[in-house]
């Protein structure tokens, strides 16, 4: 049974990563070469492309610029969105639904739409360019409260309840009680927000056009040109894009399966 | 939290920085353009340099656009009132830019210049001239000369009219399982309207009537290129992308396709070994008519230095620089007439093939409505080509939907 | 009570600034912009009243556009939801490499869309791996490729979503699982419960608004399917979606007025779908 298992799971596991192994030997190939069949699995290899994203001097700058955005908007979402989604789902405040509802209206809206007055807003505030632009309205993820919420609502409350009976501060039981308990959540939350912030292209081309905040997915596409696609160099660089979200994944997946679990409430 | 408040010291310091450039007096003309390519960007930084050294008091700041979503990032910062002086802008865009006002006529600064330069028909409007053509782009008929001869055809041959073309095609396609005649584009977005337009422009016909004022695709002219067109890529056609088609012809696998001087660029850049020889586009006769785009420097409206952005721009399409600037991309239509001129181009016959097409192709008709002039075109040629539509009817119902358009101004 | 309530607004508050310093203008601004004839880089405007929304239901291109995303939709978030749940049952349990099936299956949803979509061009083309393959196991997929043709493309573009999508998912569904009570199921056990039962009566009650969450989230990216599209047939063949064709008139043709009528249609879409969703299951638990 379970080596039926486990094969099942390698085939899946075959399935889901062969496009990628394409990629990366993509990644290797001499810079204009064709992608036909023929040519793929030629011994034909080389490291030229990786060699000139590398000691191209600017991309160190433009992976700077993406882990700083990403980290910062990470750090600021598990915050955020933490004490957002547990008002949500723990304090019946007045104007909870509506501001419930305003959470899942930013989500429904296209990001085509409303980047044009953001656009226009970011400038009047002297963002336009900077740093700030990229972080600022992407603090608080409107996916990571509604998740937080949802997962508290998975979780009993009466070590909660507890801690208040024990005299625990409102702060207390947030930090000290809730939060530990959210750990897989918002190792979820942490490994979501930083990919979609990784990843993000269209906002950061609109919003900024220096070199200095340039982030790694904008300067990648410089890769697409007109006519042609610079396969070697786009897939070389994405391939390297793709190891500090692995990263980050492999460092809060632990925390996904190994925190604290509901286990330990006692009831 | 003590990682939160580290990263946040980070910002601000980092923010800090940012904002420490200072001001330096003088002008500064912020200029967007696609030439990111590391081939040919530092050679653009390079003459931007000089120019600074020329011109003291005059800063050029350069911002590097995207082709994916550039023109996005364009359109809101126009719309916005927050455009930079000078933008590269392709050909079909200008009109709409024109139209509404967003750049400025420049008719006066140029006029003395139209005849040394190709392109104007696209920066015109109403008679007013809104952009300077710096970089064209024609496209020409590519033969895989190695298929060419395989099929029993001379060495170098090259077909002067659609019945040659028709010949070669099929002998060519008539190799192998494998190896096609024609590179037929399927359907996709702004490119297969471009590869047809030729055919049908090589009859002599027009989409719209000289005093633009009638749709006339119905033509029987049309019809003739539609079938011609049709044929080929039915009988002897490999369908897909343009960027696939060009890989397929490099890999040998088609031996007749359209393209455009990147792929020149392409095979000298790879040292891709392939045997091929370039063509004028053949028409019912010798000979036939192209398609033909370029890139486009214009001067926001709202521009408080045009006259240093135009000072600029007749600085960046300068004989010398488009020589320059052709040298290292490997471009083969300066809008210079003079630069053309240059060995460069005498020297090397794919080049020369660029240089004469030029003379002989056309630019779509210049209409604010292109873009939906442009769709209607290729919803019919996606018809007629992929879904077998009934050519005659197809056509008029394109042509009244033009007129519709025509109508409504 | 009182403290409550100020506490529940001063830890909500995170939200609610952002909301009003950054999205409520935009999504104020748009909703009225849908009321007139605005086109992008005209400074004037008329008052149109409910014609853009007429005109939108008149619109070939939008109504096959919005077919398409509902198939879109449809199509594959059953899919998704049970591939991401079973993945996420198997992978929980302690076997041996379970970091290395969690890390393979969570990989196709690290890199970028972008890249993702160029990747399967190749592979959905006529010399493409995919393709061959098709063709290996004696199916026959149409003679220009998976993309180029009207029966395929849609499901092709589908198919790729679901393989991205699903390691994310799963990821949810872990966390989900891992708040669940373990005494529940040692006293179920002990009780005599069969696994089936278990997973019945236990896993998928408790799981319900983690399953919610994956759910509406999926539908809500989902009706906004975008990139996959833009970046691998740009609407062409049948694939035209709803942001596609608000993209295309919008930012393209410059009717903002009209694009901005056709994104709140489509928001209305959503969120009678959300509401659906979110009160037919959330009852089930309460």
């Amino acid at each position: 049974m379970k080596a039926v298992r486990l094969i099942a799971l390698s085939l899946v596991l075959a399935l889901m990563i062969f496009p990628l192994l394409w990629m990366f030997r993509v990644s290797l190939m001499p810079p204009g070469a064709g992608l036909s069949l023929e040519e793929l699995i030629s011994p034909a290899l080389s490291l030229l492309p990786y060699q000139d994203i590398l000691t191209s001097g600017k991309m160190a700058l433009f992976f700077f610029n993406s882990l700083l955005v990403g980290v910062v908007v990470t750090v600021a979402n598990i915050l955020f969105c933490f004490l957002s989604g547990y008002a949500f789902a723990r304090h019946p405040f007045p104007g909870r639904r509506f501001w419930f509802y305003s959470v899942l209206f930013v989500l429904m809206i296209p990001s085509h739409i409303v980047i044009v007055p953001l656009y226009i807003m970011l400038h009047k505030l002297g963002m336009y360019d900077t740093y700030w632009a990229l972080i600022l309205p992407f603090a608080v993820n409107p996916i990571g409260i509604f998740l937080v919420r949802q997962y508290l609502e998975t979780l009993p409350t009466s070590m909660e309840e507890a801690a208040r009976i024990d005299g625990a501060s409102e702060l207390q039981i947030i930090f000290k009680v809730v939060m530990p308990l959210c750990k897989p959540a918002l190792a979820v939350l942490a490994i979501q927000v930083f990919l979609t912030n990784w990843n993000s292209f269209l906002f950061p081309l609109i919003f900024t056009s220096s070199e200095s905040v340039r982030t790694l997915p904008v300067a990648l596409a410089l890769y697409q040109g007109h006519q042609a696609i610079d396969w070697s160099h786009l897939m070389a660089g994405s391939s390297l894009a793709v190891i500090p979200v692995l990263a980050v994944f492999l460092v809060f997946q632990r925390q996904i399966v190994s925190g604290i679990t509901a286990g330990a409430v006692r009831q | 939290m003590k990682s939160i408040s580290i990263s946040f010291a980070i910002l601000a310091l980092l923010l800090l920085l940012q904002c420490g450039g200072g001001k330096t007096d003088g002008v500064v003309i912020e200029w967007w353009q696609f030439w990111t390519d590391p081939a040919i960007k530092p050679t653009i930084e390079k003459m931007i340099a000089d120019y600074e050294a020329a011109n003291p008091g005059v800063k050029i700041n350069i911002t590097d656009l995207t082709w994916a979503n550039g023109h996005e990032k364009i359109v809101i910062a126009f719309s916005s009132g927050t455009a930079p002086d000078i933008v590269e802008l392709g050909s079909d865009w200008i009109w709409e830019f024109a139209s509404t006002g967003q750049i400025a006529p420049i008719t006066d600064e140029v006029v003395k210049d139209t005849s040394l330069f190709h392109g104007w028909t696209p920066a015109t409007l109403d008679s007013q001239i809104y952009a300077f053509p710096w970089i064209l782009g024609t496209r020409v008929l590519f033969v895989n000369n190695a298929l060419s001869t395989r099929a029993g055809l001379k060495d170098k041959y090259v077909p002067a009219n659609w019945e040659q073309m028709k010949l070669l095609c099929y002998k060519i396609d008539s190799l192998g399982e494998d190896i096609y005649g024609f590179g037929a584009n399927a359907a996709e977005k702004h490119t297969l309207y471009k590869k047809f337009l030729p055919f049908y422009w090589s009859t002599g016909g027009r989409i719209i009537s000289e005093d633009g004022k009638y749709a006339v695709i119905s033509s029987d002219r049309c019809y003739q290129a539609l079938k011609f067109y049709k044929e080929l890529s039915d009988s002897c056609g490999m369908i897909d992308t343009q960027r696939r088609l060009e890989d397929a012809f490099l890999a040998g696998k088609v031996g007749v396709i359209i393209s455009g001087d990147w792929l020149l660029k392409r095979i000298k850049r790879g040292n891709i070994n392939i045997d091929f020889v370039t063509s004028l586009i053949p028409g019912p006769e010798y000979p036939g008519k192209s398609f033909v785009g370029g890139e486009y420097l214009a001067v926001s409206s709202k521009s408080p230095h045009q006259r240093e952005a135009i000072r600029f721009i007749k600085y960046l399409t300068s004989k010398e620089n488009q020589i320059l600037f052709c040298k290292t991309n490997y471009s083969a239509n300066p809008s210079h007439k003079e630069a053309a001129l240059d060995p460069f181009f005498k020297d090397d016959p794919n080049l020369m093939t660029f240089v004469s097409q030029l003379r002989l192709s056309e630019f779509p008709p210049p209409d604010p409505q292109w873009v939906y002039i442009e769709d209607i075109i290729e919803t019919m040629l996606e018809e007629i080509l992929f879904k077998n539509a009934p050519m005659v009817e197809t056509l008029y119902e394109a042509r009244n939907k033009i007129q519709k358009l025509i109508d409504s101004k | 009570m009182k403290r409550q309530i100020l506490a529940g607004n001063f830890l909500a508050s995170p939200w609610i600034v952002t909301f009003l310093a950054f999205w409520l203008f935009p999504l104020f601004y748009s909703f009225f912009l849908g009321f007139t004839d605005f086109r992008l880089m005209r400074p004037d405007y008329n008052w149109v009243g409910w014609e853009n929304y007429i005109n939108l239901f008149r619109d070939k291109a939008f109504i096959e556009a919005l077919i398409n995303t509902f198939i879109f939709v449809i199509g594959t978030i059953p899919f998704t939801t049970v591939i991401a749940l079973i993945l996420a049952l198997l992978v929980e349990k302690k076997i041996p490499g379970q970091a290395l099936f969690r890390s393979g299956y969570f990989v196709p949803s690290i890199t970028s869309m972008v890249v993702i979509a160029l990747v399967f061009t190749n592979l959905y083309s006529r010399d493409g791996y995919l393709f061959l393959l098709a063709k290996m196991l004696g199916m026959h997929p149409p003679e220009n490729g998976f993309l180029l043709s009207s029966k395929t493309a849609l499901l092709s573009i589908m198919a790729m979503d679901i393989w991205m999508s699903v390691g994310y998912y799963m990821l949810i569904f872990l966390a989900g699982l891992k708040a669940i009570p373990e005494e529940l199921y040692e006293a179920a056990s002990v009780a005599g419960a069969s696994g089936r039962q278990k997973f019945l009566h236990i896993t998928l009650p408790l799981l319900n608004p983690v399953t919610v969450f994956v759910i509406v989230i999926n539908s809500i990216k989902s009706f906004q399917v975008f990139t996959e599209i833009y970046v691998m047939t740009k609407g062409k063949y049948g694939t035209s979606s709803a942001v596609y064709f608000i993209y295309e008139s919008g930012l393209n043709r410059f009717e903002f007025g009209y694009a901005s009528a056709a994104a709140y249609l489509l928001f209305v879409i959503i969120a009678i779908f959300s509401i659906l969703q979110l009160g037919l299951m959330q009852r089930k638990h309460y």
